[in-house]
């Protein structure tokens, strides 16, 4: 038994070394279980904060310690990589516990599209287990700040699926979203330096989103459907808001800044006066678009969708200033 | 509570710790119940007071059935068992089942009936901690066994964390006497207990969630039709990934108990390389087919009514055992197939008697029952007929022209498990475990337990619940 203990500590120690090498940081893993510990903080007394919510441009561009410097408070960060937050929005709406204030991240082909894979989230928040929420625990204690392997694009099937294997006829190359953020105990992420700094790992980031923007439509697409699902989520969002404004939870969507061939998408494929300006109107609710601020603007974007992270806290002191200024919450508070 | 979760390891290490206290036997008894208890409340809390209500009910309806003497009083006390188990076993697994049948069922004959939504949640392992409970009942009905002494142990027979949610399914006579005297594992049986956890965790984890998992996700739940190489894939990837996850849980079970020093009896013996049904089922899960076997295929009759009363016995166990799996349809045909297959080896059996196959001869069963179970897999694990078809329609060649699903990726890592499976259940055939391992030198086997623990940390499991923990 020692020696087998002896040969795991062994392998394991190369096998964190190789990773390190790579340019791998411990950082905390973004599963379920972390969201559904920031979710509950709501439940749990701090109902009145702000609330963060969007994909990983709001994720990755606002920087909670900035926002914390400048409000005196750390909001809550709900935002999901990869996910319209339109489901995370209405259940905020439903829930009469959250009175606070709510930034809503807009990244038009996600939010517009009504993409979202991760509804099961809401359930998993709800029904997540005594166990499950122990396991979460000691992983934050005893692993994810340590061990820079413990990641979930560096697990074996990851790596293995990797591996330059022969392609099969008629078998699509995978979208493969490589890792680019390192996330904090409360979902605090930033943008990974390797892909600021290995220019061929930003050509690989950039290679997959333009995987993703060039994707044909899904297969029965008829013409107009784009339209009317964009439609169908201005409408969800437009009564989710209401709802809120009801309980007097302030609510700002924030167009953040994106460039390259996804910028050239989004104008191409989710025009601004057929989307982000319909939902302004409908929602009535104000919105920060980053081509209308200056100060918003110039900022480095190396894989064309998230900013750097020097980049993040900087768009972040900017982003507070204009929110708060421009619209401080109705009961005096602040953002 | 999930073994391969880190809450399980620190619950495991607190139970460990308290065990080798120099506490009194009662007192280490009334530990494990706790923990076990602690271990059943972590998944869902509330569900806790069923177990109660199972072990509760058993435990008096036992003593009830010593004190009877009445046949009729004595019937009496074992059907208030049934009911109140089998009861609880029915609204939970199967009351959304009945429901959607009995509407089925209505409409057709015309009535609109339209059920009210029902959300029922099923609560972990009530299959099998139902199952061990009645078999304490029905070992006191048919004076096969003697009640427990006390309370205490036989609350812990019923609860005893390790066979809990997902057995092996204990029989009173092997676990009870065990709870008689004090135990604690030695050196070497702690050494085994933890390469057995070691060796069951590489299963469920590295074997079957991260090497089998994707290729079966990827034929079974995406709804695309499967050309002969993807559905042939998928299905024996799925052969690799269910003996895996059951097998792996329960040789975590079985070095769970040993570390504690208590002994349960094995539920797989290399089942692949079994040649014929009654090979098959008498190597995979064992205590299942056992309890079947004991308190449904003989009480039915068995073989002792003629061939026609056997085959009837048969194919009702087997169609039940089907049910017993998951309330679906698709199980129930996954039972009548073993069944079919075991009247037909047994018709088979009986008109060539004399035929003794040689080498050659058992290989080629051997690979005509793997194959033939590989079909009933199918059924077992699509979600619905249609999946079902797709994919048998794909494995005969008759989704000819599908466009290809899986990556190599996942062609090569089934290949590469599945058939060291079957070249282990071959080479292990005759062979045990424990004898194999005797005759390994130290050296290789420390080699091959670090190897597994790499594989296991760096697979990086999310705690996956274990396949069985549904049924």
């Amino acid at each position: 038994m020692t020696t087998a203990l002896a040969i795991t500590i062994v392998l394991t120690g190369i096998w964190e070394w190789h990773w390190r090498d790579f340019g791998a940081v411990p950082g905390y893993r973004m599963d379920d279980a972390l969201w559904a510990r920031q979710r509950r903080r709501i439940d749990e007394g701090e109902g009145d904060a702000t609330v963060l919510i969007g994909s990983s441009r709001t994720l990755f561009d606002t920087q909670l310690p900035v926002w914390q410097q400048a409000s005196g408070r750390r909001p809550i960060e709900l935002s999901l990589v990869g996910n319209s937050p339109l489901f995370v929005l209405e259940d905020l709406a439903k829930d009469p516990q959250f009175t606070g204030r709510l930034v809503v991240g807009v990244t038009p082909d996600l939010f517009f599209s009504g993409f979202a894979y991760k509804q099961g989230l809401l359930r998993f928040y709800r029904k997540e287990s005594p166990s499950q929420r122990v396991s979460k625990i000691l992983s934050m204690r005893l692993f994810e700040p340590w061990l820079a392997f413990y990641d979930e694009d560096f697990a074996l099937f990851t790596v293995l699926r990797r591996l330059p294997w022969p392609d099969r006829p008629g078998v699509g190359p995978a979208f493969d979203v490589h890792k680019i953020e390192i996330s904090e105990a409360d979902r605090n992420t930033y943008l990974w330096s390797k892909v600021v700094t290995d220019a061929s790992y930003q050509a690989l980031v950039r290679s997959i989103w333009a995987q993703s923007i060039h994707m044909p439509p899904p297969p029965g697409t008829k013409p107009g459907d784009a339209e009317r699902t964009a439609d169908e989520q201005i409408t969800r969002a437009a009564a989710a808001v209401a709802r809120l404004k009801e309980r007097g939870v302030s609510v700002v969507f924030v167009r953040e800044p994106s460039a390259g061939e996804f910028v050239d998408h989004e104008k191409r494929d989710f025009p601004r006066a057929s989307t982000w300006d319909v939902l302004l109107q409908k929602t009535q609710a104000p919105g920060i678009h980053y081509e209308d601020f200056p100060e918003l603007q110039g900022f480095d974007i190396p894989d064309w969708s998230h900013l750097s992270h020097e980049s993040a806290i900087r768009y972040t002191a900017a982003l507070y200033s204009i929110i708060e200024t421009n619209y401080p919450p109705a009961n005096g508070s602040r953002w | 509570m999930v073994f391969n979760t880190l809450t399980f390891f620190a619950f495991f290490a607190v139970v460990l710790a308290l065990h080798a206290m120099p506490f009194s036997w009662t007192t280490r008894k009334v530990n494990l119940l706790i923990a076990s208890y602690v271990f059943y409340a972590a998944w869902n809390p509330p569900f806790i007071v069923l177990l109660w209500i199972s072990t509760i009910v058993d435990w008096f309806a036992a003593q009830g059935l010593v004190r009877a003497e009445r046949t009729s009083s004595r019937r009496a006390w074992m059907l208030l068992s049934v009911v109140v188990n089998l009861g609880m076993l029915l609204y939970f697994k199967y009351g959304g089942f009945l429901l959607q049948n009995f509407t089925v069922v209505m409409n057709a004959l015309g009535v609109a009936y339209k059920p009210p939504p029902v959300d029922i949640v099923l609560p972990v392992g009530i299959s099998f901690y139902t199952f061990a409970t009645l078999s304490y009942t029905f070992d006191i009905y048919l004076r096969r066994a003697l009640p427990a002494r006390n309370f205490l142990d036989y609350a812990l027979f019923v609860t005893f964390f390790p066979h809990l949610v997902a057995g092996p399914i204990m029989r009173p006579t092997e676990l009870v006497p065990q709870f008689e005297t004090p135990r604690r594992a030695n050196l070497s049986q702690f050494g085994f207990g933890l390469g057995l956890i070691t060796l069951g965790l590489f299963n469920k984890v590295v074997l079957a969630d991260t090497l089998l998992s994707g290729a079966v996700e990827r034929i079974f739940d995406r709804g695309r039709a499967p050309g002969l190489l993807d559905a042939w894939t998928g299905t024996l990837a799925f052969s690799g990934q269910i003996f895996c996850d059951f097998a792996g849980y329960s040789t975590t079970a079985i070095g769970v108990a040993l570390c504690l020093g208590f002994y349960m009896p094995d539920n797989f013996r290399f089942p692949y390389a079994a040649v014929g049904f009654s090979d098959f089922w008498r190597r995979w899960h064992i205590t299942l087919s056992s309890w079947l076997r004991d308190y449904l295929y003989i009480p039915l009759g068995g073989n002792r009514h003629g061939a026609a009363r056997t085959v009837l016995a048969l194919m009702i166990t087997m169609l039940l055992g089907g049910l017993w799996h998951g309330a679906n349809w698709t199980f129930v045909i996954w039972g009548g197939l073993h069944g079919t297959y075991l009247v037909a080896e047994r018709t088979l059996r009986t008109r060539f008697s004399g035929y003794r196959p040689g080498a050659l001869g058992l290989l080629c069963f051997g690979i005509l029952t793997y194959a033939l179970v590989n079909l009933t897999w199918v059924f077992f694990r699509a979600k619905d007929f249609s999946t079902a078809w797709q994919v048998l329609r794909g494995m005969t060649g008759f989704n000819g022209a599908a466009k290809p699903i899986l990556a190599t990726v996942y062609i090569a890592s089934t290949a590469a498990v599945v058939g060291t499976i079957l070249a282990t259940h071959c080479y292990m055939r005759n062979r045990t475990l424990e004898s194999v391992i005797a005759r390994t030198p130290p050296a290789l086997l420390a080699v091959s337990l670090g190897l597994m623990v790499f594989a296991i940390v760096i697979s990086q499991g999310e705690g996956n619940a274990f396949i069985y923990f549904q049924f």
